[in-house]
């Protein structure tokens, strides 16, 4: 596996981490080598012991020193600029001299996380080396993280470089919400389960939310990259869409990869589409946060941020009514909401049942104004909930709501593996049930470009709205469901 | 730590970092194998005095060995210069089957400096989530009482005896309550403790020679203990408003109309301390209606005469602590809204007193 961008923050945080905790469990394949690909010198050794730091500090299952020894003796470094051929030249007999040492050809994973701009060159470079072959009967694959493009244009670009490239069953473009348990359940919960699927429509759901809330801004100097983006590119075109999918897809056929992409794709293209200031202006609400307190620590206005222009017009919030035009989801609003600098980190699913009539109720007082609702919990704390009415014990008819509720946590008596654990073992063994597909991207690019254009190109664009940091979001989200008659779900 | 924190805070249980309140929570349950946390909505008592600290943590612990709920306690001091938060968690079991093992958890804060906001983005985060929230405010209604703050709430307490300005207070809550934002249910307890006064009244008249008589009541007479003022004319509203009386705006004193004519006056007397309501007496030609409690009683004397008809019985006195106010309403599940419909004539009749 050959990660470029290998002295980045994913690589040390997340793709490391998952790979020794697969090691740890003796799923990674025998005689893996990571390669780390990067501009700066350094030795192997050094390489390493910067990853043993990261390693001890983000990973999973605990640091074990003689476990991270053997592993560790696995990682390699080399080093070149992205546009220099004679480095991709020299990655070739480097790999080229691992499978000598292990006297077998070896399958070969290109991991992107380097920053997207150099993606051009990179795959322009491998296929120049003819690195974008498998030896012999091996095969090699590409992992692209996200962002993948800024727009439609510039997705539709990136997909032609690495169709040029890469063959599209061997193109992995990475979305770690969908490597996260409880994502992956969702199918599950709805096609595995006869008590969900019948009532799972319009007939019987009121409406979906969808919240996916962060507690920090821009640390990191991470506002430099967050202000070319925003909450909708960053957050709603990738993660949210998907989740989005997995709720409102019609059942695949089967389980393969393409089955159940087929089934997400169409879910993106029945989204109804906002066209033009007005309809934009009507259903999303972008905003920025201002000076306020998250856990009792003061924290700066978006704007003020590091590395943040201080006239910035991205929004680091956003919230959505969109409708999937489907047999059924006819008139089901799915609200989403992203913002950064929220009370509380959190990623859940809601779906808000209809009430029932409540005849027997009908002259009592005593039920209150709650409905059903499935919370299907993404991170953190993965799970699910279950909130019903139940008669108090007592001899008056006393209604209350009550939670059933089910964690991973202490369910299953174990850690669930971490997202990218399974993602990389799915981009290994072949399988691409959890990665984005071509069309997926361009359709869920297509949509979003629409509000962007609207934001951005308009001559009467909607207002960009003020929350404090540390508030669950502007006023104008609240009235946004408040016009339907719904209100934010209380996380 | 300022001054007026001169307590044991060990007393909150294990103090943790804000950011870390629901890891440490989650890590306080699972090391504990034989316990079972059980939770129907979250209670939240909030107070500005910090002298109240440790009366509200044992309140806490009384109202969550009746009611399962996540329990939270915040002092909030909005007066303090730079804003500072601090947050403990702790387990409170109560025995089931003979076994200490069904817990509700109580979280504390102490936020220095606090103002709504922080009320809102600090302990509204710990919610348990999709369940109800109910919250006790002590004391006056203060400027923390705003929209960031009761719309998050689906029921509040309050104590209008302890209110320093209730016609302000009164008029405060009830914008709150018809604010598009809110959506939360009044139990006001000083309304609470005249309880068992309105049901034994009912009671009087639930003799049909009585019932006629009452559209001829002239003068309500309401004995109230020292301080228990507001208490007297919430139940007197509630007679005005049950029977369709209205304010007399002629009358210097409080004075009201009758629908069929004529007008009924109301006198207050100030008893002796103890129990909140003491006596209330109707009447009217060839009617009395008398339900009186002594102070020291747990039994209320109803009784009724109309001419030579006379009914008089003992009835059982409703509890008057805090504590079991709060759970027997707690436990009522949904309030109704002729609180709210009172106020209304509650604030003309403060304007007169």
């Amino acid at each position: 596996m050959v990660i470029f961008g290998a002295t980045g923050d994913l690589t040390h945080r997340k793709l490391i981490p998952a790979l020794y905790n697969i090691a740890v469990s003796g799923d990674l394949p025998p005689q893996f080598k990571v390669v780390g690909f990067a501009r700066r010198d350094k030795p192997d050794e050094v390489f390493r012991r910067e990853l043993l730091e990261a390693n001890a500090k983000h990973s999973r299952q605990q640091h074990n020193d003689e476990l991270w020894g053997s592993f560790a003796q696995s990682i390699h470094y080399h080093r070149s600029e992205f546009e220099d051929t004679e480095g991709y030249m020299a990655l070739g007999k480097l790999l080229d001299e691992f499978d000598k040492e292990r006297g077998t050809t070896a399958n070969r994973l290109f991991y992107l996380a380097s920053a997207p701009e150099y993606f051009d060159q990179i795959m322009k470079q491998l296929r120049a080396a003819g690195l974008n072959k498998g030896v012999g009967d091996r095969w090699a694959r590409v992992v692209c993280e996200k962002p993948f493009g800024k727009d439609l244009k510039t997705a539709r670009h990136l997909n032609e470089v690495v169709s040029q490239t890469f063959h599209e069953k061997d193109t992995y473009r990475i979305d770690h919400y969908l490597g996260k348990e409880t994502a992956q359940n969702i199918m599950v919960l709805r096609f595995a389960n006869s008590l969900f699927e019948p009532n799972w429509n319009s007939r019987y759901i009121d409406h979906v939310q969808i919240t996916c809330a962060e507690n920090l801004g821009m640390e990191g100097g991470r506002g430099g990259y967050y202000d070319t983006a925003g909450a909708l590119r960053d957050m709603v075109q990738n993660h949210l869409f998907q989740l989005l999918t997995l709720v409102a897809m019609e059942p695949p056929t089967d389980l393969s990869a393409d089955s159940v992409r087929d089934e997400k794709v169409k879910v993106i293209r029945a989204l109804r589409p906002l066209i033009g200031s007005e309809a934009v202006g009507q259903s999303v609400v972008r905003a920025q946060y201002t000076a306020g307190s998250v856990d009792g620590v003061s924290r700066v206005g978006y704007r003020q941020e590091d590395r943040v222009n201080p006239e910035s017009k991205t929004e680091c919030y956003v919230a959505l009514r969109l409708f999937v035009d489907t047999w059924r989801w006819q008139g089901v609003p799915f609200y989403i909401r992203v913002g950064k600098q929220l009370p509380k980190k959190a990623t859940e699913i809601s779906v808000h049942f209809k009430k029932p009539p409540q005849v027997p109720f009908a002259t009592s007082k005593m039920i209150p104004d709650s409905e059903n609702t499935l919370i299907i919990r993404i991170q953190p704390d993965e799970g699910i909930s279950l909130r019903i009415l139940c008669k108090q014990p007592g001899q008056a008819l006393f209604v209350q709501p009550v939670k059933m509720d089910f964690h991973y946590s202490n369910s299953f008596g174990k850690a669930s593996p971490e997202a990218y654990e399974r993602l990389l073992l799915d981009a290994m063994a072949g399988d691409a049930t959890l990665f984005a597909r071509r069309d997926e991207v361009e359709h869920a690019w297509k949509f979003i470009d629409e509000i962007e254009k609207a934001w951005h190109e308009s001559p009467t664009p909607p207002a960009m709205c003020e929350y404090p940091a540390g508030s669950w979001g502007p006023k104008e989200a609240d009235e946004l469901l408040r016009q339907d008659g719904h209100e934010w779900r209380r996380l | 730590m300022p001054a007026t924190l001169d307590i044991d805070l060990s007393i909150l249980g294990q103090e943790v970092p804000l950011g870390r309140v629901d890891r440490e929570l989650k890590k306080l349950w699972d090391s504990d194998e034989a316990k079972t946390r059980s939770s129907l909505m979250n209670f939240a008592i909030y107070s500005e005095n910090a002298a109240d600290l440790e009366r509200n943590n044992k309140l806490l612990e009384e109202i969550t060995s009746e009611v399962a709920c996540r329990a939270m306690l915040i002092l909030c001091q909005p007066d303090g210069a730079e804003p500072k938060a601090r947050a403990w968690i702790n387990a409170l079991c109560r025995p089931y089957q003979g076994k200490q093992i069904v817990c509700s958890e109580q979280l504390s804060f102490y936020l220095e400096g606090g103002n709504a906001a922080q009320v809102q983005n600090i302990v509204f985060a710990h919610l348990d989530s999709d369940l109800p929230l109910a919250v006790w405010w002590q004391g006056d209604l203060t400027s923390n009482f705003e929209e960031r703050f009761y719309s998050e709430i689906d029921r509040l307490f309050i104590d209008s005896a302890q209110w320093h300005n209730p016609t302000a207070e009164f008029e405060m809550l009830e914008n709150a309550y018809s604010s598009d934002t809110s959506n939360f249910e009044v139990h006001d307890l000083s309304w609470t403790r005249s309880h068992f006064l309105r049901a034994a009244l009912a009671g009087c008249f639930q003799d049909a020679v009585a019932l006629k008589k009452l559209p001829l009541v002239e003068q309500i007479e309401i004995t109230h203990a020292p301080g228990q003022r507001v208490a007297a004319l919430l139940l007197a509203a509630w007679i005005a408003v049950r029977l369709g009386y209205d304010m007399d705006d002629t009358a210097k004193e409080i004075r009201f109309t009758k629908p069929n004519g004529g007008t009924v006056n109301l006198a207050l007397h100030e008893g002796v301390p103890g129990c909140s309501l003491q006596q209330l007496v109707l009447t009217g030609p060839e009617l009395r209606a008398e339900v009186r409690r002594d102070p020291a009683s747990v039994f209320v004397r109803v009784c009724a005469s109309c001419g030579d008809h006379e009914n008089t019985e003992m009835l059982p006195a409703d509890a008057e602590s805090e504590a079991e106010l709060i759970t027997s309403q707690l436990s009522r599940a949904h309030g109704t809204s002729l609180y709210i419909e009172m106020v209304p004539m509650l604030r003309e009749m403060l304007a007169k007193v």
